[in-house]
């Protein structure tokens, strides 16, 4: 065999040995742009082909993906649609999808943004080979591109046709399309180019309700879990952690031999282990060496009563740049001094936590040949190969992550780890086994990241018309992304360094403006973000503290709950309807559209809040609705929430719940309706209930009790109205906004039923209570 | 050591008496469908039947299994063959009109809380066949030792699937 012939497709490269005896395919890699970058072993060589797209001679598809699904079910949905509507072939023809593991996968990247504003990865790429495979039929057929017509894997013309597999048949093609980024940040590498698309006007198989191939084996008891990964010889491990979040070791208690003939304690740095050839051992032995296992102690945290002050009056927000919208324009404090009325309030978020029904858990493998295995279920196995490598010294080479099915995470791993990573590999090295560590369900609560407490000064300036002349917002935030590895830090291995002021993107103290602004018709607008240092984490011996983590519609939700809530108090103030008010001073269709949407489906009464029923004292529940908006990520979101409180206990039931999503394209409604419906419930939980309870030393949630979340009976009849706009050409993203939407309109719902504004989340009973009395 | 009964056949394993039952339904019986969720009967991701009736396996002492029939989700097909009389080769073809629902029904998100989900439905729907929405909340809710909690919220989506495995047990169920 010898290379015959190189062709340019719209930028890629597509090169064809002759004639092998058998198979033959084509397959889609990836030249990369720094043709020097040398590739890794136990990497999909970026340029080897088959490391994206594989055409079979049976007509048989198979895609990879560096994106782990976590139950968006987009990559075994979404990805495999957009690939058989680019190449004019069947949904079923995508037979395989290759996920997540860092020896398989090309392109790396985080479990986040699966469509990719409409252009993720795998759509260019699929592009580029429907252009390569197009070359291919006109060749064979003997017809310019032009007159070929595609559809279900053949290509046809002047009576004649070829399928695609038989292109591919006794040839080895090899098409290599054009890259940028880098493998192990959060963002992956990016296709660059632009090799034409399929227009949307012909569209067959993206808006389709295609089912999720993967809910079979987990209905069925055969898919293959994290849980279900096992090695010969394989140890059993729990953590001991310290006693705080910034306690360092005194003594490491040891193991009662007598009790736990096979238990071994490790202690590395901070870091304490037990190790056992059996689970139940591990687990009781951790206990016993926990009891006797001295830290010191520390109170470096302002805990919950002091939280808000503490963040108001005691972090630097000086040395951190303040972050402005792209919006801003005018002179908001001028125009707000002179308008009719005003509103100027503040608005408080809790530390939430991600809260994985299932804890976080790993299995390491530290070989004698110095490779590291890992098989875990991670949002960003190329960042934890990164971090991995970097916590050993080693070349990320020599790691590799695999990935299967887990609880989601909600964006707590998709900088590359949740927790139990590092610890495992830390512990399989010490012991020379594969060991799994698995955490138990409080330290999942108080080892883990969390989503940041912020808060936001707002004010409104209205015009004797009760129209909005000019809003301003300083929205206050520590830093949000915190990927070091916390068995690294406890070990004193190096790891990445923690956010601040110097670092670019995610990892930054900066507190950019993620809520894009939707009333364009405001003149003055001041939008402006200030980020601190995570709280106690420069105070803590450990260099711990609480560190926090992207979390859904991260940084956005605490944005949006200010301005949501915000304005639908200023429609109070004005007299106004608040869908009526959005409307007003919105400009543009998508989001003029999206709040008459909302408003018919709801069926909503035009009228200003507060009801004319509202009260505030009693033991009879009153009810009232509240709206609120969003822009994320392509999409457009409005949900109206009615809800019935009682006054003299401060309980909320959320009883309807109305929520309308334009993405521009649908790519599958089923699958979309389901993600909506658990993001909304997920978002009435963050609204109602949740809280991480901290004291001085760290936090106390430790259980679903103590950190409760929705339950089945408290969840409202949902609506879902899904617009398909194919005239807007691209597919916003679609299962994380509706988790912001819920606080801001119930909040507003509560206003209606009662006169009584609600600034600080969570709306849990008592302190709605004690507001009512206000 | 102690012999228990999982999915209709007999198992004699090593674990101490004290063992918590999902560690040996896992471990030594390699069994996937139960999973490690809280380890404090609070969420429900454990749930096995035990003679008919949902419990947790993450606190359930394996001897206290001893003597009782263990249903863990690989046996609901086994249990609906039993209850329809139909022939061993047929049952493992089958799934348990529950499992169809849950796939027709598109119910999982993450679905690692589906297995409690699941167990839990066998336990109403054998009691109560034709639960109403009311019903099926209170089952999920107040019913066992915690509500079935689901992180990801699928609750709508278990709640459309139960009432259509319903229908789908009364029509008689597998295909």
């Amino acid at each position: 065999m010898r290379e015959q012939n190189c062709v340019n497709v719209f930028g890629a490269a597509l090169t064809r040995r002759n004639f092998v005896k058998t198979g033959g395919a084509m397959l889609v890699g990836f030249g990369l742009i720094d043709a020097k970058a040398a590739p890794a072993k136990n990497s999909l060589d970026p340029t080897r082909p088959g490391s994206w797209i594989e055409i079979h001679p049976d007509n048989t598809i198979l895609i990879r993906t560096g994106k782990s699904d976590f139950g968006q079910s987009t990559a075994f949905t979404a990805y495999k649609q957009i690939v058989a509507e680019e190449l004019s072939a069947r949904f079923e023809a995508v037979t395989t999808v290759v996920m997540g593991d860092t020896d398989r996968t090309p392109d790396g990247s985080g479990a986040f943004d699966f469509l990719g504003g409409g252009m993720p990865n795998i759509r260019k790429a699929a592009a580029y080979t429907y252009q390569a495979l197009l070359d291919l039929g006109s060749q064979r057929l003997g017809v310019p591109k032009d007159r070929i017509k595609a559809a279900n894997g053949v290509f046809s013309a002047n009576g004649k046709s070829v399928t695609y597999g038989q292109l591919v048949k006794g040839q080895q093609l090899k098409l290599t399309i054009p890259v940028e980024g880098n493998l192990t940040d959060i963002g992956g590498l990016t296709v660059t180019g632009d090799p034409p698309m399929k227009p949307v006007s012909e569209y067959t198989i993206i808006g389709k309700s295609f089912r999720n191939p993967v809910i079979p084996s987990k209905v069925g008891a055969t898919e293959k879990w994290a849980t279900d990964v096992r090695l010969p010889g394989m140890m059993h491990a729990r953590m001991v952690h310290p006693k705080t979040l910034g306690s360092t070791l005194v003594s490491a208690g040891q193991v009662d031999k007598t009790r736990f003939p096979n238990a071994q304690v490790i202690v590395k740095g901070n870091l304490v282990g037990v190790v056992a050839p059996t689970e139940w051992e591990a687990i009781r032995a951790a206990q016993q060496v926990s009891n006797s296992t001295k830290w010191t102690d520390w109170k470096g945290l302002p805990g919950n009563a002091n939280l808000f002050k503490h963040l108001r009056e005691e972090c630097d927000w000086t040395s951190t740049p303040v972050t402005k919208s792209d919006k801003t324009r005018g002179d908001a404090p001028a125009a707000i001094a002179g308008a009719a009325k005003t509103l100027k309030a503040t608005y408080e978020m809790p530390f939430m936590k991600h809260a994985p029904i299932g804890p976080t858990m790993a299995l390491a493998d530290v070989r004698a040949d110095g490779t590291v295995h890992i098989y875990t279920h991670n949002q960003n196995p190329q960042a934890l190969r990164g971090e991995i490598a970097k916590m050993l010294g080693i070349s990320i080479d020599n790691v590799v992550v695999r990935v299967y099915s887990g609880p989601g995470h909600y964006g707590r791993s998709n900088g590359g780890n949740a927790g139990a990573e590092d610890e495992a590999v830390i512990l399989s090295k010490a012991v020379g086994k594969p060991v799994r560590v698995q955490w138990m369900r409080p330290e999942d609560f108080q080892w883990s990241t969390q989503s940041p407490a912020a808060y936001s000064d707002v004010e409104i300036g209205l015009d004797a018309n009760g129209k909005m002349v000019a809003y301003q917002v300083d929205h206050y935030m520590p830093a949000m992304q915190d990927d070091r590895p916390v068995g690294a830090i406890l070990a004193g291995l190096p790891t990445m360094p923690a956010p601040d002021e110097k670092q670019d993107f995610v990892q930054s103290t900066k507190n950019e403006i993620e809520d894009p602004w939707v009333y364009d018709g405001v003149a003055i607008l001041a939008e402006r973000g200030h980020g601190t240092f995570q709280i106690g984490q420069k105070a803590s011996p450990l260099a711990i503290g609480l560190r926090d983590h992207s979390m859904r519609t991260p940084g956005q939700f605490q944005q949006n709950f200010p301005r949501e809530l915000a304005v639908s108090e200023a429609a109070a103030l004005a007299g106004a309807d608040a869908i009526q008010f959005r409307i007003d001073h919105a400009r543009e269709d998508r989001v003029l559209n999206i709040l008459k949407a909302v408003r018919d489906a709801s069926g909503w009464q035009t009228r200003v809040s507060p009801a004319p029923h509202a009260t505030s004292t009693g033991s009879t529940a009153v009810r009232g609705r509240g709206v609120s908006m969003m822009f994320r990520s392509g999409t457009y979101w409005a949900c109206v929430c009615e809800i019935a409180v009682t006054p003299a206990t401060g309980a909320i039931v959320v009883e309807k719940y109305t929520i309308a999503v334009d993405p521009g394209i649908v790519v599958n409604p089923m699958q979309l309706k389901r993600q909506v419906e658990g993001g909304a419930v997920m978002g009435i939980s963050h609204a109602l209930l949740e809280e991480a309870s901290l004291d001085r030393s760290g936090i106390t949630s430790r259980d679903w009790f103590s950190y409760p979340i929705l339950k089945m009976a408290d969840v409202p009849e949902i609506k879902v109205v899904l617009l398909n706009r194919p005239e807007v050409g691209r597919y916003g993203g679609g299962s994380e906004a509706a988790n912001a939407l819920a606080a801001p309109a119930i909040a507003a719902a509560l206003l209606d039923a009662t006169g009584k504004t609600a600034r600080r989340l969570p709306l849990k009973s008592v302190y709605v209570q004690a507001l009512m009395k206000t | 050591m102690a012999t228990i009964n999982v999915n209709g056949i007999q198992h004699e394993v090593t674990a101490s008496n004290d063992t918590p039952l999902l560690y040996v339904l896992r471990n030594e019986l390699e069994l996937s469908g139960p999973q490690f969720g809280c380890g404090i009967s609070q969420c429900g991701a454990c749930s096995v039947l035990l003679d008919g009736k949902e419990v947790r396996s993450c606190v359930l002492p394996v001897s206290a299994a001893v003597g009782k029939e263990i249903t863990t989700l690989e046996g609901l097909p086994g249990r609906w063959a039993t209850k329809k009389g139909l022939s061993k080769s047929d049952a493992e073809k089958t799934l348990h009109p529950i499992q169809r629902a849950w796939i027709e029904e598109q119910t999982p998100l993450c679905g690692f809380c589906q297995n409690g989900m699941m167990i839990k439905a066998a336990e109403l729907l054998e009691t109560n066949p034709t639960p109403s929405v009311a019903q099926i909340k209170e089952a999920f809710t107040t019913s066992g030792p915690s509500a079935h909690l689901c992180r990801c919220g699928s609750y709508t989506a278990i709640i459309d699937a139960v009432r259509r495995a319903a229908r789908l047990m009364a029509e008689g169920g597998a295909r």
